[in-house]
């Protein structure tokens, strides 16, 4: 199958070529499900934390965007409880010539700019937009108790 | 909700004005309080007089029926003042001393339309005759006759001035008014005229609601109805119509009906007028006067009298003449008494009874005579005739749920169609414009099913499901069909023809990286459904407001429409030569050759035959079936032409799966489409980085090397060139990879440019 050549192959690349603040890699034999890691930037309110995400490929993938979510919890606009997060490249944006590590650099950059315009939870946008400090509080907070 | 002083302020207003409407009677002044008082006062009146009526009695003072046609034979310019001097009121015989007509009508309503039961009362006619009843009119004179002065008392004048209380007295004439004349008369020779009849059976006393039915005492042998008469010329460039009581003689079959205004109190005639045989009847008079007072005593005449009467009085004492019509209908001396009260039944309460609905005969009215006294005015009807209500509500119903069955086949034939282009390049390749016809002639249909079930309480239910899945196939499965359609093409949106010919969809230029916007399908879908719902607002007020034009005019509009949306297949014939569709046996040899065949002709066949026929069943039926039940006239010539029109874009678009789509365009007028396959320089991999293995490059979706064909490099050539595609942007995939994706989108995975479709 077509799709699993390609995992294996972005496994390969991420294995001989790291990125520097995540790591991404399968859970046990199933190539389709791989378990990833953040570190919280460090201009960031998660600094210090590590965040685990949990990956599904689907079947028809690249054609198809991976499923990805933060098992850690974590206190962002754009990621609500369950750890779904709101990128549009995971959803109507996608593009076939994205890979994992492009996609998980986009969720730390995502970590370091919020984007409260297009929020997934309302109440922290609003906490974001009208009292910056009261949520990177609170965002540090979560951090320390869930993240370090 | 916070309530500030403005908002206080308005909600007292609005209280205000809910409070201090008028009441159930429409009175807001002292002047219509009084006027409305007059006007209750003289029917009250009126009535009294009725009541001491006999048979040998004259009118005394009933409004419009003192003045007789002899009286204004000897003087013309008599006033009609109670009493005349030298007028004998203890006396009454049906003729022209003592009636409103002349001799000459009586002698032809005795003769000529009330004739064929004389005496004869073994005749059966149905004691039901719901119905609307279609035929010709004649006008047989409007000048020869001596027009009845008919006064209209003054207090019925609208007040002039705020100050005044009490309501003139004193009566005035027609002729004082200068509208007379251009509204009366009738002008046409031949015309067309509509009887609608209505039992008042289901009269609501508005004070007692357990009394809900008329108590007729002799329903078996006279019936009060309704009658709504309409006759116009053929142009209907003139209109008039007329709204009345009538009396129904069910042993004789004789119709009686008068209208009423407030220079015209028919209501008191009736029982006078039933009768015009010389040996003038007592009984008749007193049955129908005994129905009149049991409809006056039922209904609380004068006590629900409000201002709305008294306006409709003077208006159509003002605007219209007042008409007497005289009727008889056809006996069914087929069935007898027993047939005929199970036939109603049946029709009323279908339960299955065993009687032979669909050759029941028409209601038909054998002769007619309508009289204008105040105009002078008589025409003659003949060859009116319909179906009973009951019946054509069922044959209405039979063809709604046709209509829902084709409507079915339509969603059926739709799914396939969908399910046959389900890739963005197939849909790319339909017409946007092919199926936004399709769907607003669905769309507005629902909509007038709507509008119908609102007006026809009986066929509520049926037309609602019309409507309904009339609306599911309009607003979910095509609109559906066409967000994907816009989202295939949003990109070609101000690209020329000419590009669009070459198949591509913008100018590609390294230099200047086009925004990669394309809207998501969400946002596609609010602003198509929002167009959607504007222009079926639209047009559905277009041909509603065109049901009212003069006929001409109609005619027009009505066929240009039905041409032009019976064109859909017009859009997709441009759209398949735009797209260049290459010709059957090309295809069947690219598919032989193992290439991916993207290059279906984008309908269905099945789909286009199956649209076709489901959309045109319903015009042939309305124009070639004379009887069909919209009363739609007879046109074969148009359904000819509108086939023939059909098959012609049939047969162009059969040509063009055959021939390839632009077989009608010259050679030179097209230029080369865009090619996914094409050599690339050695300059290429320079620029763009090549693969790991030399003389390849890296294919973007499945992270592995493509072989290229370079030309300078003689090596590579024997590389394949079908197994790699080269974007307009210079990206370069594997064959496989690109026509992958681009069955999810139609966007170079590497810089979002558009792609042109395959």
């Amino acid at each position: 199958m077509s799709s699993s050549k390609r995992i294996a192959k972005e496994l390969s690349d991420l294995e001989r070529d790291p990125p520097t603040s995540c790591s991404a890699g399968p859970v046990g034999d199933d190539l389709y499900h791989w378990q990833a890691s953040i570190m919280g930037p460090a201009d960031s309110p998660y600094a210090g934390g590590v965040f685990f995400l949990s990956i599904h490929f689907p079947t028809d993938y690249p054609f198809k965007p991976p499923k990805i979510s933060f098992t850690t919890k974590i206190y962002h606009p754009n990621i609500n409880a369950n750890g779904n997060i709101c990128l549009d490249i995971l959803k109507d944006q996608w593009s076939p010539a994205l890979t994992l590590s492009k996609v998980l650099l986009s969720i730390c950059s995502l970590l370091t700019d919020a984007n409260p315009d297009d929020p997934l939870v309302p109440e922290i946008a609003h906490i974001y937009k009208t009292d910056r400090s009261k949520y990177e509080a609170t965002a540090r907070e979560w951090t320390k108790k869930y993240a370090v | 909700m916070e309530i500030d002083g403005n908002t206080l302020v308005f909600i007292i207003v609005i209280l205000f004005l809910f409070f201090s409407t008028p009441g159930g009677d429409g009175v807001s002044s002292q002047y219509e309080f009084n006027q409305l008082q007059r006007f209750k006062q003289q029917f009250q009146t009126e009535h009294d007089v009725f009541l001491n009526m006999t048979h040998t009695d004259n009118f005394r003072n009933i409004t419009g029926f003192k003045l007789s046609y002899q009286d204004m034979l000897n003087n013309p310019l008599q006033n009609a003042t109670y009493p005349l001097p030298g007028k004998g009121y203890d006396r009454w015989l049906p003729n022209q001393n003592y009636m409103v007509l002349p001799n000459e009508v009586i002698d032809t309503i005795n003769s000529q339309v009330w004739n064929t039961s004389n005496g004869n009362t073994l005749n059966i006619f149905p004691p039901n005759i719901t119905s609307t009843l279609l035929g010709k009119i004649n006008v047989v004179s409007n000048s020869k006759y001596e027009k009845i002065r008919m006064p209209i008392p003054r207090f019925y004048e609208p007040a002039n001035d705020f100050s005044e209380d009490i309501p003139p007295e004193g009566e005035t004439y027609w002729s004082d008014w200068p509208s007379y004349g251009e509204l009366h008369n009738v002008t046409f020779q031949h015309g067309e005229i509509a009887i609608q009849i209505t039992h008042m059976n289901n009269l609501q006393n508005s004070n007692n609601y357990f009394r809900r039915n008329f108590i007729n005492k002799e329903s078996d042998r006279w019936k009060l109805l309704n009658l709504q008469i309409d006759f116009s010329d053929k142009t209907e460039k003139e209109k008039h119509s007329i709204s009345s009581k009538a009396v129904y003689d069910i042993q004789r079959g004789r119709i009686l009906s008068i209208s009423q205004s407030s220079k015209f109190h028919s209501l008191f005639a009736l029982p006078h007028y039933m009768s015009l045989q010389d040996d003038y009847d007592k009984e008749i008079f007193n049955d129908v006067k005994q129905l009149v007072d049991e409809f006056w005593n039922f209904t609380d005449y004068t006590d629900v009298m409000t201002m709305n009467d008294v306006q409709d009085a003077y208006d159509s004492a003002n605007l219209k003449c007042e008409y007497m019509t005289f009727l008889q209908l056809e006996p069914w001396n087929q069935y007898t008494k027993d047939q005929i009260k199970l036939i109603d039944d049946e029709l009323n309460w279908p339960l299955g009874r065993p009687v032979n609905l669909s050759s029941l005969p028409p209601i038909n009215v054998v002769s007619g005579l309508l009289y204008s006294p105040d105009c002078g005015l008589r025409l003659a009807i003949n060859d009116v005739k319909g179906k009973r209500y009951e019946l054509k509500i069922m044959s209405i119903r039979t063809h709604l749920m046709f209509g829902i069955v084709l409507f079915a086949a339509q969603i059926y034939l739709l799914l396939t169609q969908m399910h046959h282009t389900n890739t963005p390049s197939m849909v790319n390749k339909i017409s946007f414009y092919c199926f936004s016809m399709i769907n607003l002639v669905d769309g507005s249909l629902a909509t007038l099913y709507f509008v119908a079930a609102s007006v026809v309480p009986e066929l509520y239910l049926p037309l609602v499901i019309s409507a309904f899945s009339c609306f599911i196939l309009a607003s979910i499965f095509e609109i559906r069909y066409l967000i994907s359609i816009y989202a295939s093409q949003v990109n070609e949106q101000n690209v020329g023809i000419a590009n669009l010919l070459r198949g591509s969809t913008g100018i590609y230029d390294e230099n200047r990286p086009r925004p990669a916007f394309i809207p998501d399908e969400g946002s596609i879908g609010g602003s198509l459904y929002g167009r959607f719902f504007f222009t079926l607002i639209i047009f559905t007020f277009l041909i509603l407001s065109s049901i009212s034009w003069p006929r001409q005019l109609r005619m027009i509009f009505e066929y240009i429409l039905i041409f032009i949306l019976n064109s859909y297949w017009i859009p997709q014939i441009f759209r398949n030569a735009v797209k260049g569709i290459p010709s059957r046996r090309e295809r069947t040899r690219a598919t032989n050759g193992g290439n991916r065949n993207q290059n279906k002709m984008p309908l269905l066949w099945s789909f286009v035959i199956g649209t076709t026929i489901i959309r045109s069943l319903p015009v042939i039926y309305v124009f070639t079936y004379s009887s069909n039940v919209f009363r739609h006239h007879k046109d074969v010539r148009f359904v000819v032409f509108l086939s023939l029109w059909l098959l012609f874009q049939i047969s162009v678009l059969y040509s063009q799966d055959i021939l390839g789509s632009r077989w009608f365009l010259p050679q030179h007028t097209i230029p080369e489409g865009y090619s996914y396959f094409k050599p690339l320089s050695n300059q290429y991999i320079v620029e763009h980085g090549g693969g790991t293995v030399e003389n390849t490059v890296d294919c973007a979706i499945c992270m592995s090397d493509v072989p290229i064909y370079i030309e300078e490099i003689p090596e590579t050539h024997k590389v394949d060139q079908h197994t790699y595609m080269v974007t307009p942007c210079n990206h370069v995939f594997h064959t496989s990879c690109l026509e992958n994706w681009m069955s999810y989108k139609l966007q170079c995975p590497v810089c979002r440019s558009p792609l042109p479709p395959l």
